[in-house]
């Protein structure tokens, strides 16, 4: 109560997020003669491309009240589809219709599996997880992918009109996801999934097939991330994506959506996205081990909700 | 109005509907008419068939045997899209809008109005036209205002224009001032007022006989599946009412049995203040007797019950129970054997999904395995002791409470406290949402409570209630208490004089 009222008019407007994301920068910046550089900071966008390319459909899964723990492990998986394909093809086309289809097919299964035989999500998506990141040291044997074609990589490096082609793709699917959410009537049915899905049913929208939508999307971006991570690492590996779906629920809470209701905020979870990117690479160039970067996450969301908690109602 | 002379035309009846779930005959050949700007109103007790009719009338059940007619043609209704067609359109009890959208998006959830793109949604045509539907019912507010932020009246009122979009011309609305406030309850009541000048048709089903004879042109009655009679409310009486909806003559009002003389102090609060808005609070109560605490909607009472029962933090005063000081925590008061029976019973005071034995012994349960270590034939036994007592009319302990009526329900949180050996009780509105019958239930068990020895503090909005329940009450307004009426000086009248006095 009494931080409530000491709180000034503005800042208690502000998201716990934003709050969260400026003293991050500020600190790294005092700490770090290399933090505000604009080489760094470019840095640090590009890095988080792949990051946000699961925490969008994440924002998404979470709002219908689900949760999609699959996410890393099906873009490891993809992204071995991706370079074994283009290996022994040659195709590029090929090699990424197959790392998109292998994506689909687990939000596919995730979809059906919770919608329709009605599994939890949590126990459905672990699941998945397992079978993905199975499947994945199945085909590589644990070995790393390696011997694809240099053209794959400069999609990571490359730059269109001056800007990192990462940063245009990750800006593409933020559109993108943010048309589909707040002006199309799939993105009204995902408020409406987590928020009331009685009020879906009596509407007469097929609750089902909008859950499958929403599990479809979350494989179809993993396919994509599973193509920036491909060329970034310039190879796959079957640990690439392990832990990322931490990192993505971690964006999506810093960023204030909540995991009831629908109460859901896109534009939070670029923020929670960059958040955990700086406070990564902030942690790099202070040679903190990655153990503690893990560690650092983790508080970094309950910091973030606890600002935000101090302004919702008691 | 339309009792005698002009009666408008029939717009949809409903002909010999019976419909059979397993082992229940819940509609048993019965009729129903609904008239073009007419309130027709649905009484009877729980179970009596209102929500199974309502069901098959907007599509959700299917009738086993009987017709529809539209306009005197005769239809078929096998799916809520059927329904709609005719233009029927039911405003739940439960809210089927969408917290995080705004009131348009609400509106128009299901129907959205294409954009320019397949899949893309017209938000400026859907605001305007929420804008427009929202504008002919009389609610002045921003079609972008995402509907967590309402109130509950004001959810109600988007409800209704959300029917309306869907050119409803027959409204039912269940119980549709369960939680209002007497404001909110007349906007509603004039809205219904324009609703009919407009021709539109509204079915309405409440266990509030004052409302019912505020509003009904006709009132059709139901008991066990059947239909006992359509009245008209100027030809008849609450109570002749009452008595055809639990099928023989009672008092609508609860027989006080004698009470026993009020023994020693039970629960004694001197200058409570607390942060949740109540200020300089002093009562007492008594074992063996039954206090209410009445006043508007809003004017602190529940706030009195949670500060007692330690639910919230207190800022000034002190709390002593037979004797002692209290500390304010939940802890304190229910080991030292106080009960808070709460308002909202489904939320607060039962886990809905599990057992009817699991809920009674839930809060005794530190009492009944002081060692820690469950026993479930002891639980059991115990459970079965509770439901025995309070006649729990479950077909097991094992069953779900959420299966169970309004009535029932309310009685497994009684038997949870009773089971932890509670000896004050705080009731906060215990018969809201039950029907006639069980209140008199609800009220004779206080009854047994209090004789037993027990001290009662009991909350209600129904003075009524208070009047024929309580050996004393206070009045709060504002959050504070404005006056104390001994039993001698305990009517409707009084209490409303010093809860609406300036």
């Amino acid at each position: 109560m009494s931080v409530r009222t000491a709180m000034p008019n503005l800042l208690a407007r502000v998201p716990g997020v934003a709050i969260a994301l400026i003293v991050l920068c500020t600190v790294f910046g005092l700490v770090s003669a290399r933090f505000a550089t604009p080489t760094n900071i470019a840095n640090i966008l590009v890095q988080s491309t792949i990051l946000l390319l699961l925490a969008l459909p994440m924002t998404l899964i979470i709002m219908t009240e689900g949760l999609d723990l699959s996410i890393g492990a099906v873009l490891t998986f993809a992204s071995i589809i991706l370079a074994v394909i283009v290996i022994a093809t040659g195709s590029f086309a090929l090699a990424l219709s197959a790392a998109l289809a292998a994506g689909l097919c687990f939000g596919l299964a995730n979809g059906v599996l919770i919608s329709v035989l009605g599994i939890p999500p949590f126990i459905t998506t672990l699941g998945t997880l397992g079978i993905a990141q199975g499947l994945s040291l199945l085909v590589t044997d644990g070995q790393s992918v390696v011997g694809i074609p240099r053209s794959i990589e400069s999609i990571y490096s490359g730059r269109l009109a001056g800007i990192p082609l990462p940063i245009l793709i990750a800006a593409l699917a933020y559109a993108v996801t943010h048309i589909l959410l707040y002006h199309t009537r799939f993105g009204t049915y995902i408020f409406a999934l987590g928020g009331n899905r009685e009020a879906l049913k009596i509407a007469g929208i097929s609750v089902r097939g909008m859950l499958i939508g929403v599990y479809l999307f979350g494989g179809l971006m993993a396919g994509f991330a599973a193509l920036l991570m491909t060329a970034r690492l310039n190879s796959a590996h079957p640990t690439a994506g392990v832990g990322m779906e931490f990192d993505a629920i971690a964006a999506v809470a810093v960023g204030g959506t909540s995991f009831e209701r629908g109460n859901g905020w896109l534009f939070g979870t670029l923020l929670g996205v960059l958040a955990v990117g700086v406070l990564r690479n902030g942690l790099n160039l202070l040679a903190v081990p990655s153990s503690a970067q893990v560690a650092s996450i983790g508080a970094l969301v309950i910091v973030a909700l606890f600002i935000d908690g101090l302004r919702s109602e008691p | 109005m339309n009792a005698e002379g002009v009666r408008s035309p029939t717009l949809f009846e409903l002909r010999g509907i019976s419909k059979e779930f397993p082992g229940v005959k819940a509609l048993d050949d019965v009729s129903f008419e609904i008239r073009a700007g007419e309130v027709h109103t649905l009484v009877g007790e729980n179970g009596a068939g209102k929500s199974t009719l309502m069901k098959v009338l907007c599509g959700a059940y299917r009738a086993d045997r009987g017709s529809f007619f539209h306009h005197g043609r005769q239809v078929a209704i096998a799916d809520p899209v059927d329904a709609r067609k005719f233009g029927i359109a039911v405003i739940f009890q439960e809210f089927t809008l969408v917290p995080y959208l705004d009131i348009a998006k609400n509106i128009f959830l299901g129907r959205e109005i294409r954009g320019p793109l397949p899949g893309l949604v017209d938000q400026r045509r859907i605001h305007a036209e929420a804008k427009r539907v929202l504008d002919a019912i009389g609610f002045d507010i921003n079609p972008y205002i995402q509907v967590h932020k309402l109130g509950v009246a004001q959810q109600q009122m988007v409800e209704i224009a959300k029917a309306l979009s869907q050119d409803a011309r027959i409204l039912v609305m269940d119980e549709p001032t369960a939680a209002l406030s007497d404001r909110e309850t007349e906007l509603l009541f004039t809205m219904i007022g324009r609703l009919k000048t407009n021709g539109v048709a509204i079915v309405y089903i409440s266990h509030r006989l004052a409302e019912v004879f505020a509003l009904a042109d006709r009132i059709t009655v139901l008991r066990d599946g059947r239909k006992v009679a359509t009245v008209l409310p100027a030809e008849t009486t609450p109570d002749q009412l009452v008595a055809l909806m639990v099928g023989r003559s009672v008092d609508t009002t609860y027989a006080r049995p004698p009470r026993p003389h009020a023994g020693k102090v039970v629960l004694e609060v001197k200058g409570l203040g607390a942060p949740s808005g109540i200020a300089n609070i002093n009562l007492t109560v008594r074992a063996g007797e039954i206090v209410g605490l009445s006043g508007l909607v809003g004017s602190g009472r529940t706030e009195v019950a949670r500060a007692i029962f330690g639910a919230d933090r207190i800022s000034s005063g002190e709390i002593r129970l037979f004797g002692e000081r209290i500390t304010g925590s939940t802890q304190d008061s229910t080991s030292r054997g106080m009960a808070l029976i709460p308002e909202n019973r489904k939320t607060q005071g039962l886990a809905l999904a599990r057992s009817v034995g699991d809920n009674v012994i839930l809060a005794g349960l530190r009492k009944l395995f002081p060692s820690g270590i469950f026993a479930p034939g002891k639980a059991i036994q115990a459970a079965r002791a509770i439901i025995a007592k309070l006649r729990i009319a479950t077909p097991s302990v094992h069953r779900a409470v959420g299966t169970l009526s309004g009535g029932n329900q309310q009685k497994v949180v009684i038997g949870k406290w009773l089971n932890a050996r509670a000896r004050f009780f705080i009731f906060d509105e215990p018969t809201r949402g039950i029907d006639v019958g069980a209140k008199a239930e609800i009220f004779r068990l206080l009854d047994r409570l209090v004789h037993d020895g027990a001290a009662v503090l009991m909350i209600s909005s129904e003075q009524i209630e208070i009047v024929h329940v309580c050996d004393r009450a206070y009045v709060m307004r504002s959050g504070r208490i404005v006056g104390e009426l001994a039993r001698d000086e305990l009517t409707e009248a009084n209490i409303v004089g010093l809860a609406v006095h300036r």
